[in-house]
């Protein structure tokens, strides 16, 4: 099942072609990695596809239905959770008001009656502080729950931020570079919480990524950018062997020495009796450009399947 | 850094006990000032104006502290919702009760209106151009004459039970305590937590799922309600409306009054709006008097006492104290809400809150 | 209608107001290219700056009329003490109000620059007295006298200002080091200290231009009128001389003269034109008009460069 289909994103601000036909898709239960050399479209790919652009051409349907115009805010109702690069919060809030504040489309009240106290107003503000409380609770959080955001070291700000997108009730979490700031150990439990996470809450993620563990060990597919057009697909395993990716990332020394330093036995994608799980895909192309035709074929072969 | 990270926990008292006191300070600021004070019928002109600038106070906070809009142009809701209710009330012959709607959808229309400029013209030409709207508006709206009765003045009459000087202040008490409470509401709510999530950082507030346009014309709204059917109450209390007082002087005594009072400080706006309704008065009737007069005996010209003084405070408060005297005040008001009585403060304030970045101290 | 008819009419609709636009106009352009000034070097509108102008007013007139204890000063000579006491008023506005600020929201400094507005204007009413004083135009007599149209040698003198301080205010900007400096300073303080440059010292020339460009607008403005009470300087000309400036663009000099006369025309042509029982004040209708398009369509102005 579909949940993501992105077909020939393209996007240029000025003299600049950020994104080129760029194609993905996201199925159902998939952690899928966005990885790719700094500068090479990937934050702008989230921003096209979560509404924040508008691409000049190409299209994203969720979940079959086309959203492509749709603005952020509309999105964020339909089910998409987003962390950015920079944290996104509201840093003179405290934490559990940034929880809150991110449930605002599943508020069960609306304006009018919040402004008056109407309806279930109060009902709702509490249901919305136990449902923050769950979820600081979930991440450990809950020591920095009265306090301002913006006095937070920055990996808890990244935790949280992870957090409130989780407040938004998503289908489909896009995160961008989680890990960011984070050393190696936080990272690993990182992956270990987004693993956890997929299985707790039914989601489906689409996660920009740098370090190469995590991707290795959490993603069931990865897509690889560079200068805005998509270089190659497949699995991690596949994608790190590539030679056009390892020469984007600067010659063949950095993705073959980190490979060796993760065991093989943590592929826990691949060993994963997780439920919810995702079907694994047809034959991954290593294909820079996509074509619409092959891939109707895996699809009707799914479906038939 | 330490006072940036101090544990700001809203622990409510574990007592009855830790209540007594509080509540006690509570009622005799009460007493004192909604009993004992209005009483006097000389002084309930003075509090009653008080109370409208107070409204007024909060309505500019929901825009300016709140949602960080740079509206400078209230005086113009202000002006149209005093304009609107007693040309309502003298020659359309519209109940009274009634005018005060009025006033407040003519206010909340203008405001829409700016709202939608805020939309595409941000930051300092927002400034500039809703004080524009705000002053040409005194030469040019406030000028028509089926409005302002060929220039002599639109009169406003208040009802028979209201002439009372006292009754009225405390009718304009009760659209003051309606106003806090919308306020209240506002702050406690997904409303409130959309408008400061989006003065922020907008694009955090859309990934939230929050409407930014929608919220931002709500704001708009809001305050021009407000200020609109403040502008009613004080065209009642005035008698007769009239251009001269609702332009660029107004404009700027309604920065000074939320800039001195304090942005996002409930308390701290409606000080300002008592401090400066009382401010002539203060001037020319008080001890202050002397000092007035001695300050300003060459030649002397005693209406520029009141422009010097609260230019003065509003120099001040920018320069020394950002959050006004809402933040002077606040070691109290954390106190009374139930929070501990402590002097350190780690919030946003001042003009700078409105661009939600810290004023270097 | 008769041939000559036609064109008297067209001298009293069009050409006189346009002429008055631009004697009017040229102030506006004067008192912008004070504001575009402070605006190229500390990103702000500074709301004091046509009572800049009324304090070297006020203090020309002061010793001119030998008012108090002050001698009788002959006038050429009083102007001198009115500019310069511009000048210093900018400077301490400076040093206390925008120093101190430098690192706070622009807007902050904005709502200051009010604040010094409206401290100008009480100083000027308790040294002065409330009502208007009658200030007499320096250069009297009429330049052009002609049927409806008329320039005097004050409106005269009053355009050949402003040609003259944009022209070298232009070139100021282009050419000289200071000028550089200056526009160093506003985008990038830090780095220009780095390279020895005094921020301080150019805050403080900056303003001191700013001053000096508003004393001679106020003395002007206020000769021109005849007639000026405490901020009434501010309450005339303030509002279009920002639109003026934000018209001709808000970042360039050449572009408040521009500006100011576009402005000025426009208003006086609406002000003639659209009589009072349909809409009145119907000059500031049309200039408030006229802000909000350029804002919405073309916020750097006509000659401003898009930031």
């Amino acid at each position: 099942m579909s949940v993501l289909e992105v077909r020939d994103l393209s996007i240029r601000f000025g003299g600049l072609q950020a994104l080129s036909d760029l194609s993905l898709d996201v199925n159902e239960y998939e952690i899928v990695g966005l990885i790719g050399p700094n500068g090479a479209g990937k934050t702008t790919a989230f921003n096209c596809i979560t509404g924040f652009y508008t691409p000049n051409s190409g299209t994203v349907k969720y979940r079959g239905q086309d959203v492509t115009k749709a603005p952020p805010h509309v999105k964020a109702r339909m089910g998409f959770g987003r962390t950015f690069q920079n944290v996104g919060m509201v840093k003179s809030a405290t934490a559990l008001e940034n929880l809150k504040t991110a449930q605002h489309a599943k508020a069960p009240y609306d304006v009018a009656s919040g402004l008056f106290g109407f309806g279930k107003t109060w009902q709702g503000e509490r249901e919305m502080t136990e449902r923050a409380d769950a979820i600081l609770d979930l991440l450990g959080l809950q020591h920095i729950r009265d306090q301002r955001v913006g006095g937070q070291s920055y990996g808890t700000l990244k935790l949280l931020e992870l957090g409130c997108a989780l407040a938004t009730d998503p289908d489909v979490l896009l995160l961008d570079e989680p890990t960011s700031g984070m050393g190696p150990e936080e990272s690993d439990e990182l992956g270990e919480r987004l693993l956890l996470l997929r299985k707790e809450f039914a989601l489906t993620m689409l996660v920009i990524e740098h370090h190469v563990p995590l991707v290795l060990r959490v993603c069931d597919h990865v897509y690889v950018l560079n200068f805005g057009r998509l270089l190659a697909e497949g699995t991690p395993a596949e994608v790190q062997q590539h030679p056009e990716v390892v020469a984007a990332y600067l010659g063949g020394e950095a993705p073959e020495a980190l490979a060796a330093t993760v065991e093989p036995e943590q592929d826990l994608a691949a060993e994963a009796e997780v439920e919810p799980a995702p079907e694994p895909r047809k034959a991954p192309r290593k294909a820079a450009a996509r074509k619409a035709a092959p891939r109707k074929k895996a699809a009707a072969e799914k479906e038939t399947s | 850094m330490a006072v940036l990270e101090a544990t700001q926990t809203r622990a409510l008292p574990r007592t009855m006990l830790g209540w007594v006191p509080r509540l006690a300070v509570m009622a005799g600021l009460a007493y004192l000032l909604l009993v004992r004070m209005p009483l006097d019928e000389k002084f309930a002109p003075i509090y009653a104006d008080a109370a409208i600038y107070a409204i007024v106070g909060l309505s500019l906070n929901i825009v300016l502290g709140y949602t960080g809009q740079l509206s400078l142009g209230h005086n113009g809701f202000f002006g149209i919702g005093a304009f609107s209710a007693a040309y309502a009330l003298t020659v359309r012959e519209v109940p009274f009760a009634l005018t005060f709607v009025i006033a407040g959808a003519c206010g909340a229309l203008f405001a829409l209106v700016m709202g939608v400029v805020a939309l595409r013209i941000t930051g300092l030409y927002l400034a500039l151009i809703t004080l524009v709207f705000g002053i040409t508006l005194e030469n040019s709206l406030f000028e028509v004459s089926w409005l302002t009765n060929s220039g002599a003045g639109q009169p406003a009459n208040r009802p028979e039970w209201l002439y009372s000087d006292t009754r009225f202040f405390y009718f304009c008490l009760a659209f003051l305590a309606v106003a806090v409470y919308l306020d209240f509401m506002l702050l406690r709510t997904k409303s409130g937590r959309a408008l400061l999530a989006l003065k922020e950082n907008e694009r955090v507030a859309e990934a939230f799922g929050i409407n930014v346009t929608a919220f931002k014309l709500l704001a708009f709204v809001l305050s021009g309600t407000l200020a609109g059917v403040a502008g009613a109450l004080f065209a009642y209390r005035i008698g007769i409306v009239t251009a001269s007082g609702l332009g660029f002087n107004l404009a700027l005594l309604f920065v000074l009054l939320t800039v001195v009072g304090g942005l996002g400080s409930r308390v701290g706006v409606m000080l300002g709006g008592l401090l400066f309704a009382s401010l002539d008065y203060v001037l020319h009737e008080t001890w202050a008097h002397h000092v007035n007069d001695f300050v300003f005996r060459w030649d002397s010209a005693p209406q520029f006492a009141v422009g010097f003084l609260g230019a003065l405070g509003l120099l001040l408060t920018i320069v020394k104290y950002p959050g006004g005297i809402g933040q002077q005040i606040r070691p109290i008001t954390r106190w009374l809400a139930g929070g501990p009585f402590t002097l350190h403060d780690d919030r946003d304030s001042g003009p700078a809150a409105v661009e939600g970045s810290s004023v270097r101290a | 209608m008769s041939a000559a008819a036609g064109a008297d009419l067209v001298a009293l609709e069009v050409m006189a107001p346009a002429v008055t636009g631009l004697v009017q106009g040229s102030v506006y352009g004067l008192l912008g290219l004070g504001l575009v000034l402070l605006y190229k070097s500390n990103r702000i509108f500074n709301f004091a700056q046509a009572e800049f102008g009324g304090v070297a007013a006020f203090t020309w007139i002061f010793f001119d009329t030998g008012k108090g204890f002050l001698p009788d000063t002959p006038t050429p000579v009083a102007v001198v003490i009115g500019i310069l006491m511009a000048v210093v008023v900018a400077l301490i506005t400076e040093r206390l109000v925008v120093r101190p600020l430098f690192n706070a929201p622009k807007i902050t400094v904005v709502v200051a620059t009010a604040g010094v507005l409206l401290l100008l204007i009480a100083v000027e009413g308790f040294l002065y007295g409330g009502e208007a004083g009658s200030f007499p135009a320096i250069f009297s007599g009429d330049a052009i006298n002609e049927g409806a149209i008329r320039v005097t040698n004050q409106g005269l003198a009053i355009i050949v200002a402003l040609l003259v301080l944009a022209v070298a205010s232009a070139l100021f900007f282009s050419r000289s080091r200071y000028g550089t400096a200056i526009l160093a300073v506003s985008q990038e303080a830090t780095a220009s200290r780095l390279v020895g440059i005094s921020v301080e010292r150019i805050s403080a020339l900056t303003w001191g231009l700013a001053g000096f460009l508003a004393g001679v607008a106020g003395i002007l403005l206020a000769g021109s009128i005849g007639l000026a009470a405490p901020g009434s300087l501010t309450g005339l000309a303030l509002v279009p001389a920002f639109t003026a400036a934000v018209f001709g663009g808000v970042t360039s000099m050449p572009g408040a003269l521009l500006g100011g006369v576009v402005i000025g025309v426009i208003e006086s042509l609406a002000t003639a034109n659209i009589p009072k029982e349909d809409l009145p004040g119907s000059g500031q209708v049309v200039l408030f008009v006229a802000l909000l398009l350029v804002l919405l369509v073309r916020p750097s102005g006509l000659l401003g460069k898009e930031t």
